[in-house]
Order: C-alpha cells, then structure tokens, then sequence
C-alpha cells in the first residue's frame, strides 16, 4: 500500500466517507462531520500508521484533506 | 509561586457517588447508532451517569461524605475543615459549603469554603486542605469534589453533552507528621478563559431573555449564551501541551524514574484521544495509566479521586503507593501532584 493510499484509508474511515470525495474541496467547512473529535482522530490515526508525532500547531492545521498532505510532507512522508 | 510542598498530610480515605441514571452514547438522541458507535470507539465514553434535574452535586457528596466519616469512625467533631470543589454549586449563594457543614452535621467551628475550579479541582482542594492541614492548627479535612456538569450544557451540543458525567466524591485527610511530602505544580493562563466559558450568568453577563436564544454553530452544536461551551481544537491543543510540560518539569526536578519510582500515573479523564496522546508523549507504561473514562465520561475535578475509587482501590487498601496525577481544564489552569499513600479506607462506588 503506498503511502497515499494509506492516507485515504485514514480519511475514510474516520470520516465514513468515499474515496471518491477526497480532493481539494474535502475541508472542515465542506464536511458536516468534521469536529474537533474528528480531527483529533484523524490525526491520531496519522500518527499511528505513519509512526510519526504531530506538532500540536500541525493538529489544529489538519483542517483539509490537502492540509494534511502539506503537513505530511513536513515529517518527510513522500505521498 | 508555582511549585507547593506540604508537609505532615497523609490520605485516609477515598470514596464517591454517583446518580443511579447510567446512559450509553447510544441513549443520547443526538446520535445514531453509528455516530454513537464511532464516539464510543474514538472519545472513549461509553457509560456516563446523569442526575436527574433535583439531584444537585451536594446531594452525591453528601452521601460519598456520611458513608466515608462512617467507615473511618471519624468523630464528626473532629472534622475541621470542609471543602466543597464544583462548579455546580446549590445556589449561586451562599456557599454550598456552608450548607453542607449544617447538612453533615459538622461543628460550627469547621472552616468551610467553596472552590468552583473544575477540572483541576482534586489539586486545588488538595492544595488548600493540604496546607491548612500542615501546621498542625487544624487536624482533619474533608474535601468534597463533584459536579453535575452534564446539565451545564445545551442537550442539544454534540461537541458537549456526551463528555461529561456527574459525580459527588468525598477525600478524607489528616495531619500526620509521618506522612510523605505532597507535591504540586499549578499554573494558570487566564488568557485563554474563552476556550471554556459559560458566557451569561455571572455579573458580566447577567441572564435575560437573550441569554436562552440558541444559535446553531454547525457541526451538531447548537446553544444558547446561558450554556457551558467547549472550543474543541483550543481546548485540545492546551491539554496535549501545557500539563506534558508541567509533568516533566515536576518529575525531572524530583529525580523521578517513571518505571521505577511510580505505581500509578492518574490523568485527568477529559477523553481518550486527549489521555492517550499524554501517555505516548511521556512515554509512560500503560499499565501504569488506568482509564475509567469509559464508564463515568469527564467527571471534571472529580476524575482523579474517581479513578481512585474505581480502579486502583484493592492497592490503595492494602499497599503504600506513589502517585502521579496531571490535570488540566478550566481558567486555563493545568497541575501536576505527587503523593505518596500508605493503606487507606476506599469505600464502594455508591448509586444515589
């Protein structure tokens, strides 16, 4: 599994969502379940698959799907 | 002055309340079974007890209070000191304090006070029982901690309403100059107070018509000025951060070993995501980290004491122990104890 399809993974499990939905518009504005318990599983989950420990400035910066990625690449996860 | 040590005060008991009204996630109608399964599995709540709306949380410690002199065969005109630690007091005043030295039947000569400091209540009323205690002048405290935050709230906030349970929990201490030195480190950052308000209802704000007009925020919270909110993401990022720092600071200036020096670390059981994220940044041994929160949800300050009650009973019964607590919660306050106890009384949880 590649390290995106990991990620997506993540995303549709914590958000019950499709695939198909992640992509620029997939943010905390757009996603009616998108609370704070949300994001802090998600970004719990991210932690976890991607052995990693988020900056708590990039826990509360993890408000998109493409957010995410940016701050992915800051800890050197090649997406 | 952020660092206390108190000196001649030993722990002798330790017991608490609960209303006998269980609700599970899935009991709550702002959820589907989905929502609520997801809930239980990420927040970690799964059990929480509400009081119905004539149960106040002076009710749940008196109870906790009577059944713990009882078991310590405490003489009730030995009791010099009482503390009532909530934010849900009877009345606005006088101080529920006060009432209950009446109601428990305490002499007139017991220094009361009440401490509305939430979730870092176990170490103010430690604190402040603790160092009244440590002269001598006074011999024995109870210091009673509970809230019934459930209904603080809007019923209709999803981001609130599912955390929190009610509770009444009594903690009995003694002057003893045997004991082992408690410590506490408190700190406070009054600038972040936003993140955890009830907007009207002190002299700020008084209650008027506005006051009960919900709006709905989006994302499952709707409430009115008069309800306790929560902001999430701040509230979050002040509890993985600040009580982590104080924690260390505490443990490194003590020379503590983690593994070997500590029986128990008792985190404040805000939720699962919040206590397991402490955990992985202290590196601490989970065995050493006993949850309740699944049962009895965020007790405010009362989570430490129920944890005592809850999970570590046998051994506080039957061997010394040492004892790392970490809080953090309204104000923003954050507080880190350690104390050390030798066999105590802890009573069964009782349902009220």
């Amino acid at each position: 599994m590649t390290n995106l399809e990991k990620l997506d993974k993540i995303f549709v499990e914590v958000f019950s969502c499709k695939k198909e939905e992640l992509g620029p518009d997939f943010n905390k504005d757009n996603v009616g379940t998108w609370d704070s318990v949300h994001q802090l599983s998600l970004t719990s989950s991210i932690e976890d698959d991607f052995d990693i420990m988020l900056d708590v400035e990039d826990i509360i910066g993890c408000t998109s799907y493409e957010a995410v990625k940016e701050i992915l690449a800051k800890y050197e996860i090649e997406l | 002055m952020a660092n206390w040590t108190i000196k001649n005060v030993s722990f002798r008991g330790v017991t608490g309340t609960v209303p006998n009204h269980p609700v599970k996630t899935s009991d709550i109608p702002l959820f589907t079974q989905e929502e609520a399964d997801t809930f239980d599995q990420t927040v970690g709540i799964r059990n929480r007890y509400w009081a119905s709306e004539d149960i106040c949380t002076s009710d749940l410690c008196a109870d906790a209070a009577e059944r713990l002199i009882a078991a310590l065969d405490w003489e009730k005109q030995s009791i010099d000191v009482l503390l009532f630690v909530s934010v849900t007091p009877d009345y606005k005043t006088p101080p529920t304090s006060a009432i209950l030295q009446d109601r428990l039947g305490l002499p007139n000569s017991t220094f009361v006070l009440d401490i509305p400091m939430g979730c870092c209540g176990f170490m103010y009323g430690i604190n402040v029982a603790g160092n009244l205690l440590s002269a001598g002048t006074a011999k024995r405290a109870l210091v009673l901690i509970g809230d019934t935050a459930a209904r603080m709230g809007s019923k209709n906030d999803k981001s609130r309403l599912p955390l929190f349970g009610d509770s009444g929990l009594a903690i009995a201490l003694e002057y003893d100059e045997t004991a082992s030195d408690i410590f506490i480190d408190m700190n406070t950052s009054g600038d972040g107070y936003s993140a955890l308000m009830t907007p009207h209802g002190g002299y700020r704000h008084p209650v008027t018509a506005e006051s009960f007009i919900e709006e709905d925020f989006g994302h499952g919270i709707i409430r009115a000025p008069k309800d306790a909110l929560i902001n999430g993401m701040d509230v979050f990022a002040f509890a993985i951060s600040k009580p982590v720092k104080s924690m260390k600071a505490l443990l490194e200036e003590k020379s503590v070993d983690t593994e070997k020096d500590v029986d128990y670390f008792l985190i404040h059981q805000a939720n699962k995501l919040i206590v397991d994220r402490i955990v992985k940044k202290l590196k601490l041994n989970p065995e050493k980290v006993p949850y309740n929160l699944q049962k009895f949800g965020n007790l405010g300050g009362a989570s430490i004491p129920m944890i005592m009650c809850s999970e570590i009973a046998e051994d506080l019964q039957k061997r010394p122990l040492s004892i790392v607590g970490s809080a953090f919660g309204l104000g923003l306050t954050w507080a880190t104890i350690m104390f050390k106890t030798t066999p105590m009384k802890v009573l069964p949880l009782n349902l009220l």
